[in-house]
């Protein structure tokens, strides 16, 4: 036992110190023995990490690069349940996405495809109730101008972003992505990345509400989104949501 | 269905997305991909700004924000909503992923002991027991800490300086630095607990 904590009492403050991370040599040996060996000393190091993490809250967010998540996904698909079919299915998922993008026919017909592939879903029975129809919004400004074009494929729970023209911003500034059930408030989808075109699958209680009606708008925010999940600057682009 | 709906409209914003957060690791933890990619991407943002604060280099925080998936898609299991939030048990996960790998890079590769930092699974990199306060008090007893306390405990979990790294860099003896920082660390433990 090093000389260094001698002077404390403290039994907890070794598990502090060990969270924090400022532990070396024979302090960090010994640390690292009693989270191996006392389930008492993990309980009072998760606490510390409690204790901690609100300074994570301070860190600015940043945009990974797109390929981060194509390298997650390769990644997964080499995972022992990366079987045939699987892997199958994600690729008529990747055309698919690409079809609802291009047009409604494509869309359609990639349904088709997957419909037979796939599996009985675990899926709440309210999504399956929900009408299947691929669904757009063209978002403009107040001068019509069409900034992002959405399509909605609610069997895929993908939406899929086109933005045809320029999103001015800046490094500062994030757009984030909303949907307005009629009558309801703003919910967000998250924010948008930068790039001509994007996709996202949303969980369950989100899809529920991209229904035909529903308004999608694009406001401007705080770098990372909205600080208070509802919108805080101005919307720049919305449109609703039609057939197909 | 009404019923749902109603909940969830009702619901604030930030509750809301804490409830997706949880649903999302569940489904997760029964490999669903299409889950996870929708954590990444309501998640990776902020996760990636942590592993860029500790690592500052882009190709590191890129290699460890795709550790950091890959351990929520073998462990999301692990997560216990009674006690710890979504966001903060993957913020820690991903601190200290990226404090592993910063202090891995740091080392000779002959040594044996600082790369075994690297022991990924150490039960404690998945525990996290939060207090049941509200955030706004936890930020309020962190303001309270001394200013050079919470600079050095600041520096110590975001960007993974140890003690004699940060007697060095504040030119005061290890021991200040311990007495500085352990004060610090009761100060804020007794904050929250009271």
């Amino acid at each position: 036992m090093s000389d260094d904590h001698t002077t404390s009492g403290a039994p907890n403050e070794l598990a502090g110190e060990y969270a924090l991370g400022v532990l070396t040599g024979g302090d960090l040996e010994r640390a690292r023995e009693l989270a191996k060996s006392d389930p008492q000393f993990r309980v009072e190091v998760a606490r510390w990490s409690g204790c901690l993490a609100p300074l994570l809250d301070s860190v600015p967010p940043a945009d990974p690069p797109a390929a981060a998540w194509d390298r997650i996904e390769r990644r997964l698909g080499g995972q022992a349940n990366g079987n045939n079919v699987i892997q199958l299915r994600r690729r008529v998922y990747q055309w698919r996405g690409i079809a609802a993008a291009m047009s409604g026919l494509a869309a359609c017909l990639a349904l088709v495809l997957v419909a037979d592939i796939r599996p009985p879903a675990p899926v709440p029975a309210q999504i399956e109730q929900s009408p299947a129809q691929p669904l757009v919004a063209m978002l403009g400004d107040q001068q019509t101008k069409v900034k992002v074009v959405a399509s909605w494929d609610p069997a895929a729970r993908q939406l899929v972003l086109a933005v045809p023209g320029e999103m001015p911003s800046d490094a500062q500034h994030s757009h984030e992505l909303w949907v307005i059930p009629a009558g309801g408030k703003p919910r967000s989808l998250g924010t948008m990345s930068a790039g001509k075109q994007m996709h996202m699958r949303l969980a369950d209680a989100l899809a529920q509400l991209l229904r035909q009606g529903a308004t999608i708008a694009v406001s401007v925010e705080p770098r990372g989104g909205s600080p208070t999940g509802a919108p805080t600057g101005p919307v720049v682009a919305s449109g609703v949501l039609s057939q197909a | 269905m009404t019923h749902r709906m109603d909940r969830m409209t009702g619901m604030t914003g930030a509750e809301d997305a804490r409830a997706e957060l949880i649903e999302l690791l569940r489904r997760v933890a029964g490999q669903d991909r299409s889950a996870l990619r929708s954590l990444y991407e309501r998640t990776s943002a902020k996760l990636y700004g942590i592993c860029l604060r500790a690592l500052a280099n882009e190709s590191d925080a890129q290699d460890v924000l795709q550790e950091v998936y890959m351990t929520v898609w073998t462990k999301a299991s692990r997560f216990d909503a009674t006690k710890a939030s979504a966001i903060t048990w993957l913020s820690v996960l991903a601190r200290n992923k990226a404090i592993d790998r910063l202090r891995a890079s740091r080392a000779p590769a002959n040594d044996l002991n600082a790369a075994s930092d690297v022991q990924d699974d150490s039960p404690s990199a998945f525990e996290i027991l939060e207090q049941a306060q509200d955030s706004t008090r936890l930020d309020h007893c962190i303001e309270e800490l001394e200013e050079r306390a919470k600079l050095m405990i600041r520096a110590a979990f975001l960007e993974g300086a140890s003690y004699p790294e940060l007697a060095k860099r504040e030119g005061v003896p290890l021991g200040t630095m311990k007495s500085l920082i352990r004060r610090g660390l009761q100060r804020l433990r007794r904050c929250l607990e009271r």
